[in-house]
């Protein structure tokens, strides 16, 4: 794939002109869309129902449609990249999939999910309590056991037993898709389950370039180049400290504030002091 | 054998371990959430706290209808007196 062909000096061209066959882009994303809806309908109707007949309890049907949607999600990136919709590249993808562990990632799109549960092994998924009432997620969400982050205390709960099942866990501590040109902000949810029940912490760093898909656009709206998504797989956090400290609630406050520092550093944004208000109490 | 002056005595205390809010902040009145700037992810560790003194759960549930320091003595009070 043309990767690093960012620069757009070399034909005069204005940044903002519509390039990398924009008006077949345009086609090519509703039509992910559509074959992601269509998927997921197939997935629910049909195959989630068959799985459920398979012998295993719900634990193991769960597993299992965790795993086909891992390949449906690998396939539906795939297509999306055939199609010219996106390039990408995801590296140390190798170190994903640990039982226990907690992959924490930044959230600049609504596809960000899709490239780390397609990527990490039986992964389970922290996810928005709304997805249980959109019909083309619906399904997903309840045959693969993802944990709703909705209430706080119950998503606690339902992470910490993901966690202690042997899932790697995806989590997005900003809570929502960041929208361009506010400030980081990681709510602390991710910290206390990183502190109370992760047997590893991994940082996973996403940047979207141009960005697309964001929380502040629809679909439509397509960027004038076509998107790189480049995700990293960084070191694991040692947590050690952060359990030593004091209090629960100290621990989880300087973690997640090492985990901001890190995310900053990563993906090389304003400094500290932009970063706005602060959480602290 | 817990009075509810000794109950919100032990919630000033947790108050000040956990989340270091000075004991005279911690009044009856005080809500938890507005005044203390306890959030949804401290009430989790604070309800942790609740089982550990009396070595019984409180539901989230009971939990939810706790607005005021006072409010959370008189569930943590209910709790004791269950025995």
């Amino acid at each position: 794939m043309p990767n690093g062909s960012t620069a757009v000096a070399a034909t005069g061209d204005r940044p903002d002109a519509k390039r990398d066959s924009y008006y077949w882009r345009l086609v090519a994303t509703g039509l992910s869309f559509l074959v992601f809806g269509i998927g997921q309908l197939v997935l629910g109707l049909l195959i989630f129902p068959i799985v459920r007949l398979l012998p295993g309890d719900t634990t193991t049907d769960n597993a299992r449609a965790r795993a086909l949607l891992r390949r449906t999600f690998r396939l539906f990136i795939e297509f999306m990249r055939c199609t010219g919709v996106l390039t990408y590249d995801f590296g140390g993808v190798a170190r994903l999939g640990k039982p226990g562990q907690l992959i924490l990632a930044n959230h600049p799109s609504l596809i960000d999910v899709v490239f780390l549960l397609g990527f990490t092994p039986s992964a389970g998924c922290v996810v928005k309590v709304e997805l249980w009432s959109n019909l083309f997620t619906r399904f997903a969400v309840a045959s693969a056991g993802y944990v709703s982050n909705s209430p706080t205390d119950l998503m606690i709960e339902g992470a910490a037993a993901a966690l202690a099942g042997g899932q790697p866990l995806v989590m997005f501590p900003e809570g929502t898709r960041t929208r361009p040109g506010e400030p980081l902000h990681f709510h602390r949810g991710a910290a206390s389950v990183a502190l109370s029940a992760a047997t590893s912490v991994t940082p996973v760093y996403i940047d979207v370039n141009p960005t697309t898909l964001t929380k502040a656009e629809p679909w439509y709206r397509i960027p004038a180049r076509r998107p790189h998504f480049c995700l990293r797989v960084g070191a694991d956090i040692d947590m050690e400290s952060f359990r030593r400290m004091a209090s629960p609630p100290a621990g989880s406050r300087a973690f997640n504030s090492l985990l901001l520092d890190v995310f900053f550093r990563e993906l090389k944004l304003a400094p500290k002091d932009e970063r706005g208000p602060p959480t602290e109490i | 054998m817990y009075t509810r002056e000794a109950i919100v005595e032990q919630v000033r205390t947790t108050l000040f371990q956990l989340f270091e809010i000075p004991p005279e902040r911690v009044t009856l009145d005080a809500r938890l959430y507005e005044d203390l700037e306890i959030d949804s992810i401290d009430a989790v560790d604070l309800i942790d706290q609740v089982r550990r003194y009396t070595g019984k759960k409180l539901s989230a549930d009971d939990f939810r209808s706790v607005r005021t320091v006072g409010d959370l003595a008189d569930v943590v009070y209910r709790l004791v007196q269950e025995a």
